[in-house]
């Protein structure tokens, strides 16, 4: 298995109204590992845990292996690149170029020529004030920043919000373009389905402050499966992982499963012929994995 | 290079499997010559929207099968194709094939003398089709 570069123990959360935890996870070097869940889950903590601007109450959280119990060095903060959801007042007087020279003091490798090529790339205008800017245009700006340090570990909170849809098919590319070398990894949050088809290795899901487990996209996407069978339903309840299934004619079953490879391989044997198949979309699988249904493969 | 892969999602068929698949019979075929040197696979990965982890397993299955070789720190090439595995590939698709549709008319129970006649008529309207529009 490849290197962990965070492994997250026991963390627990306690806030007012709601908690966090326990939280055990790992997380690979080298993916794109997508947060997902519903509004309200845990999922911007989680990434404010991850860079210790939030002290869970419990539990520990390593970086290679090390703990670091007194804050992150700055050379490993140096590393990672982070583009908040709720962008920060600080500063908003500032103009473009202004901000980019005040962050650029803490990243000893900043890389301005890597910054201009990507402001305009995106068209952001330099001169403006952060606080005079669209929201479009300030996310821009902010995916920009992060991305100049060239930083080995990019958490991205909702980066796509307010973007055009050039825009966001520019923040895709430039994503996929820093994962070239093979040594960053990236933690992103987000509700946009066709964000986690496009960029992500792995899919964790988070509920009501707890992970639900991650899961290989791919292995998600093979797995759960409508299809529809010759003869009546008597059969299909004693398939692995039936999650529903109708009896839509007198001779013909559909039924929905989260392992389609092994439904297929026993249907065949048993001389049972599928007609046809059709991947569940995204937003479905998430819907029935939050109900309870648990995909092959998960890692909790 | 661009790889001409085509997924269908709805295929019953796993990820990895449709691209392997695919890969395999691009090169034993000929049409990606020996010594190419292929996409990363964070960029096969890219280009088709699916993770690395499926791809890497593509490249490591067709690795162990002598069809691509990687040498650390320049990629991941093709190999050297034999007749004798180009043959053997022929054959194996075409016995994939008739197998399947000898398995549907199993399943839609035709008898064994049915499906010969079947498989007989379509033999000679293919194999005939061009001497007759000569």
């Amino acid at each position: 298995m490849e290197p962990k570069l965070i492994e997250m123990r026991n963390i627990m959360k306690r806030r007012r109204t709601k908690s966090i935890g326990p939280l055990n996870l790992s997380i690979p070097e080298g993916y794109i590992i997508a947060l997902v869940g519903p509004n309200g889950s845990g999922k911007t903590t989680i990434l404010n845990m991850i860079m210790q601007t939030v002290i869970p109450d419990e539990g520990e959280i390593s970086w290679r292996g090390n703990v670091y119990s007194k804050g992150l060095p700055l050379k490993l903060r140096q590393q990672i690149g982070y583009v908040p959801e709720q962008l920060n007042n600080e500063e908003k007087h500032m103009t473009v170029d202004g901000a980019a020279a005040f962050r650029s003091l803490w990243y000893d490798n900043w890389d301005g020529y890597y910054f201009d090529e990507l402001l305009s790339k995106f068209g952001v205008p330099r001169g403006t004030k952060l606080y005079k800017m669209s929201k479009g245009e300030r996310r821009k700006f902010e995916i920009a920043a992060a991305l100049a340090p060239r930083p080995k570990l990019l958490l991205l909170d909702e980066p796509s919000s307010g973007l055009d849809p050039f825009a966001w098919k520019l923040m895709i590319d430039q994503l996929r373009d820093c994962l070239k070398d093979g040594n960053t990894t990236i933690v992103l949050s987000t509700h946009i389905v066709e964000e986690i088809r496009r960029l992500a290795d792995y899919l964790i899901l988070v509920h009501h402050g707890k992970f639900l487990g991650m899961v290989e996209k791919d292995g998600l996407l093979d797995n759960w499966k409508e299809c529809w069978v010759t003869g009546d339903g008597s059969m299909i309840g004693e398939l692995p992982g039936i999650v529903s299934w109708r009896q839509e004619t007198a001779a013909t079953t559909s039924f929905i499963t989260t392992e389609c490879l092994e439904v297929e391989t026993i249907l065949q044997s048993a001389g049972v012929l599928i007609h046809q198949t059709r991947s569940l979309e995204l937003d479905e699988v998430l819907n029935l994995w939050i109900q309870g249904n648990k995909p092959a493969g998960v890692q909790e | 290079m661009r790889i001409p892969i085509q997924i269908n999602e709805h295929s019953p068929e796993p990820l990895y499997h449709q691209i392997e698949t695919q890969l395999r019979s691009l090169i034993i075929s000929g049409q990606i010559q020996e010594g190419t040197l292929l996409p990363s696979i964070r960029e096969l990965a890219n280009s088709l929207n699916c993770s690395v982890i499926t791809i890497r397993r593509v490249y490591q299955d067709l690795e162990n099968e002598g069809l691509l070789r990687t040498r650390q720190g320049t990629g991941t090439f093709v190999a050297g194709v034999g007749e004798q595995m180009r043959e053997k590939f022929k054959r194996d698709t075409v016995v994939e094939a008739l197998t399947t549709a000898v398995e549907t008319g199993l399943s839609l129970h035709l008898s064994e003398d049915e499906l010969k006649t079947i498989f007989m008529e379509i033999v000679q309207q293919k194999y005939n089709q061009p001497k007759e529009r000569k």
